[in-house]
C-alpha cells in the first residue's frame, strides 16, 4: 500500500500540470549575474546614457512594451505591467539587473541591440543598490501622442457657402475631378428615408402623398414626420442595442432565461423618441444610479452594462465570470464612446495604441464597485392592471368580513353559548418554549418573536443545522411539539426551499439540570405528524440519517404539527434547559422556515393538534371558573376552529386572500455602487486569480484630466469624463456612428478602433466640423440625423457610374449614396410591412415567432423553451425577438444579427444561399408572400398586368419598368397554367380547404408576391 | 487609400455561377484578404470562394467528432493499472492544495480505479478499453494523444476552448476558421455542416458560430428531423417546377435590376439565390441512404438499436442509430467536397453512474467511428480527410464524493490532463503522444496545449497559425489566441 509520501514521490517526477504558468517558473541561477561595480556611480553621467541608449528605443517616449517606460523617474519607479522592475538596495532581486543579463522570464535585454558588457550591468547594480538614486527630473508621466484622434477636435472652416456637409464632401470630390450625382427619385427618397429613420418601408398612400407634394419643403416636412415617429425609437434604439450586446438570455450553458430585460430596451426607446440629449443619454447609463436623487428611469438605463454574459453552469467560480464581466464592461465603454480598442490591455499594454495594462486595470476600477441588482420596474400596464386587481380584492375581502361578523353577531352567539357549557379538555395542554440562544451551524439567521415563533431568515445554505435552547417551566415532561408554520406569504411555506417545503432529517433533546454539566440525550419513542410526504415520514427524523426525513410537499402552504413522546415521563427540577437540535442534511435548501416548539407534561398518547395554549388551559378549567379572557380565548377557538358554519366562512376569507393580486414581478436589471471601495489589483495574464499591482481609478494619461467630484473617483465623475468639451474621442465616435448608418460606412471605416491600427478618416475636416456641431445642437440625435439627411450629399441617387466603379469602387468620397442590404430585423420588419402583417405594437416583453422545436432543443439538456408567442404578436418587429444566446433565432443570425455576446459596433451585410433558402420557403415570409398575393387578388379588375403593378408598388414604393413587367407577365402565365394543372398543390398555396375556381390565380398571385419579396431591391435600401 | 477596381459590375453580372467561382480566382481572392485584413468583406467577392491555404495542405476535409461532457481518459484511453491497486486512498494535502474542483469536495475525496480492461491493438501496441473494441482495431491509424490538458474546468467554457481556441463566448469555431481560410469547394452544399445525435449541448449553437467572422463561415445545422436543412423544402403546395419558375423570374429581374444601378452586390445575390436552388436538389440526395450497400450500412450499424441505457443521459433507443447514420452522412458530405463536418454527441459528463452510462455511450461511438476510418481508407479518403475525437477535459482519478447519500460511482471534471485522437490528413497513426502519471492527474511527458492542437490542425490544412487572422474591434484574432501555440510535429506523418 503506497503511503502520502510514496504517492508524491511518483508525482512529483512531473511537473504537476496545476497552471501552466507556475511551471514556467524555475528558479533563477543568480551566480550568472555580474558583480556590482566597486566604484561610485553617478545617474546622469553612467546610467541615463545606458537606459536612452539601450531601452529608450522600446521603454520610452514613443513606445512603453510592458507598460515600461525608462526615461521618466516617476514612470521608471512604478515599474511595469508586472509590477516594480527595481528595487532600491537590492540590484539582485530587480528585475532590470535579471533581465539586463538574460536570465529572467522576459529573456535578454535589449533583445535585438548588442547586451550590456557585464561592467556596464556592474554599474547599473551598483547604482541600485547604492539606492537607486535618481535627481528628481520635475517630469510627470504625461503622454503626448500625435496620432490625430487624440488631438482636440477644432471647428474648421468650411470650404463654400450653403450646406456644410455637401461643401466638405464636394470639396475632396472637386480634389479628385468627380461630380456628385444627381437627387434619387422621390419615390427612392421616401423609401430610404424610412427605412432609414423608421426600419419600416413607406405605405404606398404616403409615397404617393410625398410624390404629388409641390411645397418647396416636401423633403423636411417628410424628415420632421419621421423623426417624430414613435418607430424612430425603434429603429435607432436597434442601432444602439447592437452596441449594448442586448439579449434576453443569460448565455453559457444554463443560459437562463432574462424575462424583464425588455424593461432596458424599453427605456432606450423611449429615451430616443423623446431625443434625450446624447450627453444624458450616455451619462445616464453609465452612471444613472449616482446621479443626484436619481429617478427610477435613471436607475433603469444602467441597463445597459447589465447586458454582460452570465455563468451560472455548476461548479464555476462566480468571482471569475464577475470580473469578465468588469473587463466587459471596460472594453464595451471604451469601444461605444472612446472608439478605443481596450480588449488587449487586460492581458499586456496595448501594443499599437499608447494604453497600458494599469491603465486598463485603472478604468475596471471605476466599474470594480458596482453591484449587480434588480429594482421592480412595473410598466404602466402592468401598474394600472395591479391597482385595478387590488382595488376589486380589496372590496370583496371587506365584503367576506361583513358576512362572518353579521354571523358572529346573529346565530353564532347561541351555538357558542350551548359549547361553552359541554366543552371540555379533549386536546392536551402545550407550553411554548420561548428560546433564549438560537444558532445555525452554516449561517442562517435564526430569530423568535413573542410568539416564541422562530424565522428562518439571511444566508440561505444548502444544509443547516439548527440549535435552540430554552428553559422549561413544567417540573415534569411527557413530550414536545413542533409547529411548522405557513408563512403569511401565499407562495411561500413553511420551508425555504423554492417550492416552500423543508427536510428536518434529525430532531434531537438534550436537557441539562442545573448544577450537572454533562446533558442528557433524551430518548424519544414515538414521532406523530399531522401530515407527512409519501416517503418522508415524520418518524424518519428519529433515526437521524442524511437522506430520509419529515417533509410535507404537497401541502407546504399549510402549517404542519408534528408531536415526539418521551419514553417514559421524566419529573424534572426547576431550572432545567433544553437544548433542540433540528437537523436538515438532506438537500439544496430544505430547510424550516418559520416553526415552533412546545413541551407538555400531560399523559399521553399525545396527538398532533393545533389546539392553542391557552385554549387548552381554557378548557381544562370548568366551565364556570373560566375568567373573561379564558372565554374570550374559547370564543375565538370555537368560531375559527369548532362551528361549522363559521370555519367555512373564514375559510372564503382566507381562500380570497390566497387569491389576492402579486404586484408585477417585472424587475429591471440595474448597476448599484457597493459602499466602500473594493481593491483592484492588475491580472497577470487575464487571469483573476494572479494578482499584479494594485492601482486606483484614473483615466488613461494619453487623454485630458480627469475631474473628479471627490477625493475617490467613481462611475459618474468617468462618464462625465466623457463628455468633458476637451475630450478629442466621444464626440468624433458619436456622430461616426450616426454617420455610419446613414451611408452604410462611418467617415472613418473602422467605427470601433481610432487608433493606430484603424482607418484614417476620409473626410477629416468634415468629422471635425461634425464633432464641433453635435454639442452646439445640444447633443440633440435627432438634429444632427436632420441636418445630415437634409444634405445633398445624403439625397443623391444611389446608382453606380462607370466612372466611380473605376475611380472609386467602394465609393469612399461619397459621389453617390450606398446601397445597401437591409439588416436582419429590418428585412423581417420590411416583409410584415409590405404584405400588412406588421403589429406595430410598440415596447413591452419579447416575442417569441415559430420556430421548429427540435431547434430551441438544442440549447443545454431542452433548457430552452421555446413558447411560440400567441396572435398577432408573432408578428411584432425583430428586435422584439426573443434573443436566446445559446440558440439565437435563426433568421436573425442568418442575415448578420450581432450574436450579443461584445459590443457590436458594425454589422457584416453578408448574401448567402441561406439567406435565400429562409426568404423563399420560411413560413413567416412565406406567409408574408401569401398575404401580397391577397392583397393583388382583392384589386378590383380583371388585369392581371393591374394586380402586379400593385403588389410591385407596395413592395417596391415604385411601379415596375415595363422590360419588368413583361417579365412577371410571363412569370404569371407560366404559373398559373402550372397552377390550373394542379389544383391539389394550388389549394395548397392559398391555405385554401379545395379546389375551387377561383383558387389558381390566387396561387399565382401569391408566387408573384413571393417572387416580389425575393428581389434583391425589396430588402435593400438604395 | 485604394481607389482600383478589381472587376467590373458587368463583367460579373454576366458571369453564371460557376463561371463566377472559377473566374474569381486569386485577383478576388487577394482583394478579399486584403479588406479582410481592414475588416470588410470584399463587397463583391463571394465569401465561400475556394481559396488557396499559406503553403501546399496535407488535409482538405475535416470531420470533427465532438463528445460534450468530457468522456473519462482513465477508463477509455489511459490505462492506470497503478490507480487500480490505490482505490479508496487519499490524496495528498499538498496535492490537493492549488486545485479548484467543480463539484469535488477536498475533505474525505478518494482515489477511484477503473474496472475497464485494457488490451494491446494493432501493430503498434496502443492500449484502449475493452469499451472500444473496434477502435482498438483502427488503433495503426490513430494518433492518440494521452497528454492534453486545458485551462477549463467547467463545461461551456472549456467546449469553446476546445472548439474555439478562447473560453469565452463570441469567437470562431475551428470549422468557420478553416472555411474562412479555405473557402467551399462544393457547388451546392454548405462549407461547415453540424449533424448531431441526442440531446443539445451546454454550448447550444456557439458549438458551431462563426463568431466575429462573418455569417457565412457559421456551420449550417443538418437537422434529424423535418427538412434537414431549416427552409430547405419548397413552401407548401409549390412544386419543384413552380420553384423553377420563381427562381428563374427572380435572376432575371435581378440581372435587370442590375443593368440599372450597376451594383455588384446584386451579383453576388444572383449567385446566392442559384446555389440556394441547387442546394434544394443536392441536399436531399445526400441524405438519402438508399443507395449505399447493405454492407456498408451493417459497417456502420445504421440501424441497430441502442443498448440499455440505465441513465438516461447520452440517449434513447434511437440514439446508436442516429449517430451511425450521421458517420456515414460524415463520409457522403466529405464525398461531395464539405469542407468541415461537425458531429456532436451529449452527453458524457459521468459525475455518477460511470460504469452504467459510459458503456452505453462509448457503445454508440465505438462502431460507426471504426467504420467510417475504415471507410475513408478503403475509398483512398482518409490521406486527406482530418478525424479528430475531442472533447473539452477528462476526469479525475478521484471519485467524486458531492451527494451526500455517500455513493461515489463516478468522477469530476479533470482539466490537467485527457486524451483525445486524430486520424488520417497526414497525421501520422499507429502511435501515442504524451504520457501521465500513474494515477492519470498530471502529465509526464509531452504537454499538448489546446492552442498547440489547434496549431497543428491549421499546419495540416495548409496555414500558418501565426498568420490566419482576422481583424474584430480592432484587434487581430487567431484561433490560437495571443499566449503562443507550436506545432506538435510528432503528430505528422
Amino acid at each position: 500500500m503506497a503511503t502520502h509520501a510514496t504517492l508524491l514521490a511518483l508525482l512529483t517526477g512531473a511537473a504537476l500540470t496545476l497552471s501552466a504558468a507556475e511551471a514556467k517558473k524555475a528558479p533563477l541561477d543568480l551566480s550568472k549575474l555580474p558583480p556590482t561595480a566597486s566604484a561610485p556611480v553617478d545617474f546622469a553621467r553612467d546610467i541615463q546614457p545606458l537606459f536612452a541608449a539601450k531601452c529608450y528605443s522600446c521603454h520610452g517616449a514613443e513606445k512603453q512594451k510592458g507598460g515600461l517606460r525608462l526615461d521618466i523617474k516617476v514612470a521608471a519607479l512604478e515599474g511595469g505591467d508586472n509590477g516594480k522592475v527595481f528595487i532600491p538596495g537590492k540590484s539582485a532581486e530587480s528585475k532590470l539587473v535579471h533581465a539586463l543579463a538574460g536570465i529572467g522570464e522576459a529573456g535578454i535585454m535589449p533583445p535585438k541591440d548588442k547586451p550590456l558588457t557585464p561592467a556596464e550591468i556592474g554599474k547599473v547594480r551598483a547604482w541600485i543598490d547604492a539606492g537607486a538614486v535618481w535627481p528628481d527630473d520635475g517630469m510627470l508621466a504625461v503622454k503626448k501622442s500625435d496620432h490625430w484622434a487624440y488631438q482636440p477636435a477644432k471647428r474648421p472652416a468650411v470650404p463654400g457657402t450653403g450646406n456644410a456637409i455637401d461643401a466638405f464632401v464636394r470639396a475632396r470630390l472637386a480634389k479628385e475631378r468627380l461630380q456628385p450625382s444627381p437627387e434619387a427619385s422621390r419615390p427612392t427618397l421616401i423609401r430610404r428615408l424610412s427605412l432609414d429613420l423608421l426600419g419600416l418601408p413607406p405605405k404606398p398612400e404616403e409615397v404617393r402623398a410625398f410624390v404629388s407634394d409641390t411645397s418647396p419643403n416636401a423633403y423636411e416636412k417628410l424628415v420632421d414626420r419621421l423623426l417624430a415617429s414613435p418607430h424612430f425609437g425603434e429603429r435607432w434604439g436597434r442601432h444602439w442595442l447592437d452596441l449594448a450586446r442586448y439579449a434576453d438570455s443569460d448565455g453559457y450553458e444554463k443560459d437562463k432565461p432574462r424575462p424583464f430585460a425588455y424593461t432596458y430596451r424599453d427605456w432606450v426607446i423611449q429615451a430616443i423618441n423623446s431625443d434625450l440629449p446624447f450627453d444624458q443619454f450616455s451619462i445616464r447609463q453609465l452612471a444613472g444610479d449616482l446621479l443626484p436623487n436619481a429617478t427610477h428611469a435613471q436607475k433603469v438605463a444602467t441597463g445597459f452594462h447589465r447586458q454582460t454574459l452570465t455563468n451560472t453552469e455548476g461548479g464555476t467560480d462566480q468571482e471569475e465570470f464577475r470580473c469578465k464581466a468588469v473587463v466587459d464592461r471596460v472594453s464595451t465603454t471604451a469601444t461605444v464612446w472612446l472608439g478605443t480598442t481596450m480588449g488587449c490591455a487586460e492581458c499586456h499594454s496595448h501594443k499599437y495604441d499608447p494604453f497600458t495594462q494599469r491603465e486598463f486595470y485603472s478604468l475596471f476600477a471605476f466599474f470594480n464597485n458596482a453591484n449587480e441588482k434588480a429594482i421592480p420596474a412595473p410598466n404602466a400596464e402592468e401598474q394600472m392592471a395591479y391597482d385595478k386587481a387590488k382595488q376589486a380584492h380589496d372590496a370583496e375581502t371587506a365584503k367576506l368580513k361583513t358576512a362572518l361578523d353579521a354571523y358572529a353577531k346573529s346565530e353564532l352567539t347561541s351555538k357558542l353559548d350551548a359549547w361553552l357549557k359541554i366543552a371540555s379538555l379533549d386536546a392536551v395542554p402545550w407550553r411554548a418554549l420561548t428560546p433564549d440562544k438560537l444558532a445555525a451551524k452554516n449561517g442562517t439567521t435564526l430569530k423568535a418573536d413573542k410568539e416564541a415563533v422562530i424565522t428562518a431568515s439571511g444566508t440561505l445554505p444548502d444544509k443547516d443545522t439548527y440549535t435552540v435552547e430554552a428553559k422549561l417551566a413544567l417540573k415534569r415532561l411527557t413530550g414536545f411539539r413542533l409547529e411548522a408554520i405557513d408563512d403569511p406569504d401565499p407562495k411561500k411555506g413553511a420551508g425555504r426551499s423554492k417550492d416552500g417545503n423543508f427536510v428536518l432529517t434529525k430532531f434531537g433533546v438534550k436537557l441539562f439540570v442545573p448544577g450537572q454539566f454533562e446533558g442528557k440525550d433524551l430518548e424519544l419513542a414515538t414521532a406523530k405528524a399531522d401530515f407527512s410526504q409519501a416517503k418522508f415520514p415524520v418518524e424518519a427524523v428519529l433515526k437521524g440519517e442524511d437522506t430520509a426525513g419529515w417533509a410535507i410537499s404537497p401541502q407546504q402552504q399549510k402549517s404542519h404539527v408534528a408531536v415526539f413522546e418521551l419514553k417514559s415521563p421524566l419529573d424534572v427540577p426547576e431550572g432545567t434547559r433544553l437544548v433542540f437540535t433540528l437537523d436538515h442534511q438532506y438537500k439544496e435548501t430544505y430547510l424550516l422556515g418559520q416553526f415552533r416548539l412546545a413541551a407538555t407534561d400531560a399523559a399521553g398518547p399525545l396527538k398532533p393538534d393545533f389546539t392553542p395554549d391557552a385554549v387548552a388551559v381554557a378548557l381544562a378549567a370548568k366551565p364556570d371558573q373560566r375568567t373573561a379572557k379564558q372565554t374570550e380565548a374559547l370564543a375565538k377557538y370555537f368560531r375559527e376552529q369548532v362551528d361549522e358554519q363559521g370555519k367555512k366562512l373564514q375559510a372564503v376569507i382566507d381562500d380570497h386572500a390566497k387569491k389576492a393580486p402579486a404586484p408585477s414581478a417585472t424587475t429591471a436589471a440595474v448597476l448599484a455602487e457597493e459602499p466602500g471601495v473594493r481593491k483592484t489589483f492588475t491580472h497577470v495574464r487575464g487571469n483573476f486569480l494572479d494578482k499584479g499591482v494594485e492601482v486606483r481609478a484614473a483615466v488613461p494619461a494619453v487623454l485630458h484630466a480627469l475631474k473628479p467630484r471627490a477625493a475617490q473617483p467613481d462611475r459618474l465623475d468617468l462618464a462625465q469624463w466623457l463628455f468633458a468639451p476637451e475630450n478629442p474621442l466621444t464626440a468624433r465616435v458619436s456622430v461616426n456612428h450616426v454617420w455610419k448608418i446613414l451611408f452604410g460606412r462611418g467617415l472613418v471605416g473602422t467605427v470601433e478602433d481610432f487608433g493606430k491600427q484603424g482607418e484614417k478618416p476620409t473626410h477629416p475636416e468634415l468629422l471635425d466640423w461634425l464633432a464641433s456641431e453635435f454639442p452646439r445642437l445640444g447633443w440633440s440625435r435627432k438634429a444632427l440625423i436632420k441636418s445630415i439627411v437634409t444634405s445633398a450629399t445624403y439625397k443623391q441617387a444611389s446608382l453606380n457610374r462607370p466612372e466611380l466603379q473605376e475611380r472609386d469602387p467602394n465609393n469612399l468620397l461619397l459621389a453617390r449614396q450606398n446601397r445597401l442590404r437591409l439588416e436582419a430585423e429590418t428585412v423581417r420588419d420590411a416583409y410584415l410591412a409590405a404584405s400588412g402583417l406588421l403589429n406595430p405594437k410598440i415596447g413591452g416583453p419579447s416575442i417569441r415567432p415559430p420556430l421548429p422545436a427540435d431547434i430551441a432543443a438544442l440549447g443545454y439538456a431542452n433548457s430552452v423553451k421555446w413558447i411560440e408567442s400567441k396572435g398577432d404578436e408573432k408578428n411584432r418587429r425583430g428586435l422584439y425577438i426573443f434573443f436566446q444566446r445559446t440558440v439565437p433565432y435563426p433568421m436573425l443570425m442568418t442575415f448578420d444579427a450581432p450574436d450579443s455576446n461584445s459590443t457590436c459596433a458594425r454589422r457584416e451585410r453578408s448574401n448567402t444561399p441561406l439567406q435565400a433558402l429562409t426568404l423563399l420557403n420560411d413560413p413567416v415570409f412565406f406567409e408574408c408572400a401569401q398575404q401580397l398575393g391577397a392583397r393583388m387578388a382583392e384589386v378590383p379588375t380583371a388585369d392581371a398586368a393591374e394586380r402586379i403593378r400593385h403588389g410591385f408598388e407596395r413592395a417596391l414604393a415604385r411601379p415596375p419598368s415595363a422590360e419588368e413587367l413583361a417579365r412577371l407577365l410571363k412569370l404569371y402565365e407560366a404559373q398559373l397554367k402550372l397552377a390550373q394543372a394542379n389544383a391539389d398543390g394550388a389549394a395548397k398555396i392559398v391555405g385554401a380547404k379545395q379546389a375551387a375556381p377561383e383558387v389558381p390565380e390566387k396561387a399565382t398571385l401569391i408566387a408573384l408576391g413571393r417572387v416580389i419579396l425575393n428581389l434583391d431591391e425589396f430588402f435593400t435600401r438604395d | 487609400m485604394n481607389l482600383r477596381p478589381e472587376m467590373s459590375p458587368s463583367e460579373v453580372v454576366n458571369l453564371t455561377r460557376r463561371d463566377f467561382l472559377a473566374s474569381t480566382g486569386m485577383g478576388t481572392l487577394a482583394l478579399a484578404s486584403l479588406l479582410a485584413e481592414k475588416g470588410y468583406a470584399a463587397p463583391s467577392a463571394d465569401p465561400l470562394a475556394p481559396r488557396a491555404s499559406h503553403f501546399a495542405p496535407r488535409a482538405k476535409n475535416c470531420i470533427l467528432i465532438y463528445f460534450e461532457g468530457a468522456p473519462s481518459h482513465i477508463d477509455l484511453y489511459d490505462p492506470k493499472p497503478k490507480l487500480n491497486t490505490m482505490t479508496g486512498q487519499k490524496l495528498p494535502d499538498e496535492m490537493l492544495e492549488k486545485v479548484r474542483f467543480a463539484f469535488i469536495k477536498k475533505e474525505g475525496v478518494r482515489l477511484m480505479g477503473s474496472p475497464r480492461k485494457f488490451t494491446k491493438h494493432g501493430q503498434c501496441g496502443t492500449e484502449m478499453s475493452d469499451l472500444l473494441p473496434h477502435i482498438g482495431s483502427i488503433a495503426d491509424d490513430v494518433c492518440l494523444v494521452r497528454s492534453m490538458h486545458t485551462t477549463q474546468f467547467n463545461h461551456h467554457p472549456g467546449q469553446l476552448m476546445m472548439n474555439c481556441g478562447s473560453p469565452l463566448f463570441g469567437r470562431p469555431t475551428l470549422g468557420s476558421w478553416l472555411t474562412y481560410g479555405l473557402g467551399n469547394e462544393s457547388r451546392d452544399l454548405p462549407a461547415y455542416v453540424v449533424l448531431h445525435a441526442g440531446r443539445g449541448s451546454s454550448a447550444g449553437a456557439s458549438a458551431w458560430s462563426s463568431g466575429f467572422l462573418p455569417s457565412s463561415y457559421a456551420g449550417v445545422l443538418f437537422r434529424n428531423q423535418g427538412d434537414p436543412v431549416l427552409n430547405l423544402g419548397n413552401p407548401p403546395g409549390f412544386t419543384d417546377e413552380m420553384q423553377h419558375l420563381g427562381l428563374d423570374a427572380i435572376g432575371d429581374l435581378n440581372r435587370l435590376r442590375h443593368k440599372h444601378v450597376a451594383d455588384p452586390e446584386i451579383a453576388s445575390r444572383i449567385g446566392a439565390y442559384e446555389l440556394a436552388g441547387r442546394m434544394q436538389a443536392a441536399t436531399p440526395e445526400l441524405m438519402d441512404l438508399s443507395k449505399e450497400s447493405q454492407a456498408t450500412l451493417d459497417l456502420y450499424g445504421v440501424g441497430r438499436k441502442s443498448r440499455e441505457n440505465p441513465g438516461g443521459r447520452g440517449g434513447g433507443p434511437e440514439t446508436y442509430s442516429t449517430f451511425s447514420r450521421n458517420c456515414l452522412l460524415a463520409r457522403r458530405m466529405v464525398e461531395r467536397g464539405v469542407r468541415f463536418v461537425t458531429l456532436l454527441h451529449a452527453s458524457w459528463d459521468h459525475h455518477s453512474n460511470i460504469n452504467q452510462e459510459l458503456p452505453f455511450c462509448a457503445g454508440m461511438a465505438d462502431q460507426p467511428i471504426a467504420a467510417l476510418v475504415r471507410d475513408l481508407k478503403q475509398r483512398g479518403m482518409l490521406d486527406d480527410t482530418m478525424i479528430i475525437w475531442a472533447s473539452e477535459f477528462g476526469r479525475t482519478p478521484l471519485g467524486e464524493n458531492r451527494n451526500s447519500s455517500g455513493v461515489v460511482s463516478g468522477r469530476d471534471h479533470h482539466p490537467f490532463a485527457f486524451s483525445m485522437w486524430l486520424a488520417g490528413g497526414g497525421i501520422k497513426g499507429g502511435q501515442v503522444i504524451g504520457e501521465t502519471d500513474e494515477i492519470g492527474w498530471g502529465i509526464v511527458k509531452d504537454p499538448v496545449a489546446v492552442p498547440d492542437l489547434h496549431a497543428t490542425i491549421l499546419r495540416q490544412f495548409g496555414f500558418d497559425h501565426e498568420r490566419l487572422t482576422y481583424r474584430s474591434q480592432g484587434l487581430d484574432f487567431k484561433l490560437t489566441g495571443f499566449e503562443g501555440a507550436r506545432v506538435v510535429n510528432q503528430m505528422l506523418a
